[in-house]
């Protein structure tokens, strides 16, 4: 693990391009080339809006095969979720994404809470740090929490969370709940500079951004926007041209993606995939598990999108 | 919503204050002992609004004690950077560390061997790395949407200054003696307000004498009471008159030997008098309109009830510069 900084930014969380049940290379190419040149990294196979979830060890390995192909060695952080059903599936997940992809900047990605209580975390952890290769970061997200086990609580302990940071190998949190779970969680890592807290909810972000960055899947349809918008809230490299014009620009793209988040609220997944398939970007909306989306919520957005080009 | 809104920011912001406290360290000592060491000033530097945090920062410093002025960065490039010399430390406010104007002058200052120490979030940053000591005020969220203006990074920087200002204050035990001297207009403006009452020596604290009391009593009751003057009564405690230093060098300047005088023959019969609900600004009006340092406040039977100095309007502590 030469270099465990995670990137400050804008994370997209990428949306997987299905055609008849597989990877559709083609069209995840083509969402590469727009989303790439605003983003410092890329979250694959996410476990609602990368439907890793629903996705088998074999068509994660050849989505990280194809997106690997398609970056030629651009530099690019790719953060890969990699959490199972068990502590061993998860184990299985990391030894065999590892094979594929041993150079280059990833982090894996990795839901505890999916499969793990908080009960004995730090020291799963500090078992699992001898054997990744790459960093790790956390995701606490209370949808994402174990289906079938009834675990205690639906967040990571701050306590543990406290103890996590202390495990040089984890970089970083991606974190969804409320302001004052993060206020706590923010505490729990003041021991740790080079720790980065990202934004898991696009929303909150752009109420109150972390300074760490934010997982954004609205980046897919509208990547300029969210880069404009995280570097102006993070401050990344405090652009301050065309001023005061740039001012307006941003209120008005702030305006856009709050708009848009709302519109494509219940379901991102798939109004994301359908705008983005009649835009030709990928070939079909086709997902893991369909999921019924509202026409007039589609509509709306690709008019908010038609009205803002 | 409004409310909960607002609880939010501010929530956040106490939130980066808080985280602060856990950035501190050796860093913070370190920049404190450069800037006790240095025997010039301290010079705060910031655009925007990092630009207005640096002023306050540098007038908290000047109001306690620590020598300092602000530099706007973009007028040091055009001639101001020539009122730093080798003797100051420099201190360079920017969330990012990015600031262009900021990166601009610090080589130049780094040339002229004065330190400098940066307040930043961007550890990694350009203005960081020129930096002999960074002083780390970033802040985990703003609460501003959209990065529109900074929030909690600037109360962050803010809150560090004014930590800076404080352990400068106490290293330098910085007294409240001191303190007064360099705010005459704060503790000047509410003394201005004291009703005369409420600041007048009263009671054994008024230096008085009887009529046909001799010079040299007279003067023992003035050096005893402090106040350079006496009230000199006569039956009933009713005013007759005041003998101030100014009438014992007037007689001796005539030659009068003094020591064979009472106090009527060289007192002032018409003293000039004042109400005590009257303000303290009133009374310096009147005393400047009649080139006096005393007023003497009586009763409705012309019996005195206490009297006044110049000093005591002005704030004895700080501005008495005899008789103590």
């Amino acid at each position: 693990m030469e270099n465990n900084r995670a990137p400050r930014g804008l994370v997209v969380d990428l949306i997987t391009p299905l055609k008849h049940g597989a990877i559709d290379g083609k069209g995840l190419e083509r969402l590469l080339e727009q989303v790439i040149p605003h983003a410092q990294a890329l979250l694959l196979a996410s476990p609602r809006h990368g439907e890793g979830e629903s996705m088998g060890l074999a068509m994660r390995r050849e989505l990280l095969k194809k997106i690997g192909e398609t970056l030629n060695g651009r530099p690019i952080s790719l953060f890969v979720w990699i959490s199972g059903n068990t502590e061993a599936q998860t184990r299985e997940n990391i030894l065999a994404l590892q094979e594929d992809f041993e150079a280059g900047r990833h982090f894996w990605v990795d839901t505890p809470l999916a499969y793990h209580s908080n009960r004995g975390l730090s020291d799963y952890y500090r078992e699992l740090q001898g054997m990744v290769k790459a960093p790790l970061i956390l995701h606490n997200d209370p949808n994402c929490v174990h289906a079938t086990r009834a675990f205690k609580r639906r967040n990571i302990r701050t306590a543990v969370l406290k103890e996590l940071v202390q495990i040089e190998g984890i970089a970083g949190l991606i974190f969804s709940g409320s302001l004052e779970r993060a206020h706590h969680y923010q505490r729990a890592c003041r021991g740790r500079q080079d720790f980065r807290i990202y934004d898991g909810d696009e929303k909150r972000f752009l109420e109150h951004p972390s300074m760490g960055g934010v997982v954004s899947v609205g980046a897919n349809l509208a990547p300029g926007a969210w880069e404009m918008i995280t570097q102006s809230s993070i401050q990344l490299h405090a652009h301050r041209e065309n001023y005061p014009d740039r001012l307006q620009q941003i209120w008005e793209s702030g305006d856009y993606l709050k708009n848009m988040v709302a519109l494509y609220g219940r379901t991102p997944t798939a109004m994301i995939k359908t705008i983005l398939s009649d835009m030709n970007i990928i070939e079909t909306p086709e997902m893991l598990q369909s999921a019924e989306i509202e026409a007039d919520g589609v509509k709306a957005l690709k008019t908010l999108m038609d009205d803002f080009d | 919503m409004l409310i909960e809104q607002a609880k939010e920011v501010l929530q956040i912001e106490a939130q980066s204050i808080l985280g602060l406290m856990e950035q501190i360290g050796p860093t913070f000592s370190e920049t404190v002992s450069i800037i006790l060491r240095a025997k010039g000033r301290v010079i705060l530097t910031g655009m925007g609004k990092s630009g207005l945090v640096a002023r306050k920062i540098s007038a908290t410093l000047n109001s306690t004690g620590t020598k300092s002025f602000f530099l706007h960065p973009a007028e040091a490039i055009h001639g101001d950077l020539g009122m730093a010399t080798p003797d100051d430390v420099v201190l360079a406010i920017s969330n990012s560390g990015h600031t262009v104007e900021i990166n601009k002058i610090l080589p130049m200052l780094k040339q002229m061997e004065v330190k400098i120490i940066s307040l930043t979030g961007g550890l990694d940053s350009p203005m960081a790395h020129q930096s002999d000591l960074v002083i780390d005020v970033g802040v985990e969220r703003e609460a501003c949407p959209l990065g529109l203006a900074p929030t909690a990074s600037t109360t962050a920087a803010l809150a560090m200054g004014d930590a800076l200002a404080v352990v400068l204050l106490k290293s330098r035990h910085f007294s409240k003696k001191d303190f007064r001297r360099f705010h005459p207009g704060g503790s000047l403006g509410e003394r201005l307000s004291l009703k005369i009452r409420d600041i007048m020596a009263t009671d054994d604290h008024v230096p008085m004498v009887p009529m046909g009391t001799g010079i040299p009593q007279a003067i023992i009751e003035i050096n005893e009471k402090k106040m350079g003057a006496t009230v000199v009564v006569g039956r009933d405690h009713k005013l007759a008159g005041i003998v101030s230093d100014g009438d014992l060098r007037r007689a001796l300047t005539r030659g009068d030997d003094i020591y064979l005088k009472n106090v009527e023959d060289i007192m002032s019969d018409v003293p000039k008098t004042i109400d005590e609900d009257a303000t303290s600004a009133e009374a310096i009006a009147l005393m400047e309109l009649n080139a006096i340092t005393h007023l003497i406040i009586v009763d409705t039977h012309q019996k005195v009830k206490g009297m006044v100095h110049l000093h005591d309007l002005l704030g004895r502590e700080g501005f008495r510069v005899n008789g103590e």
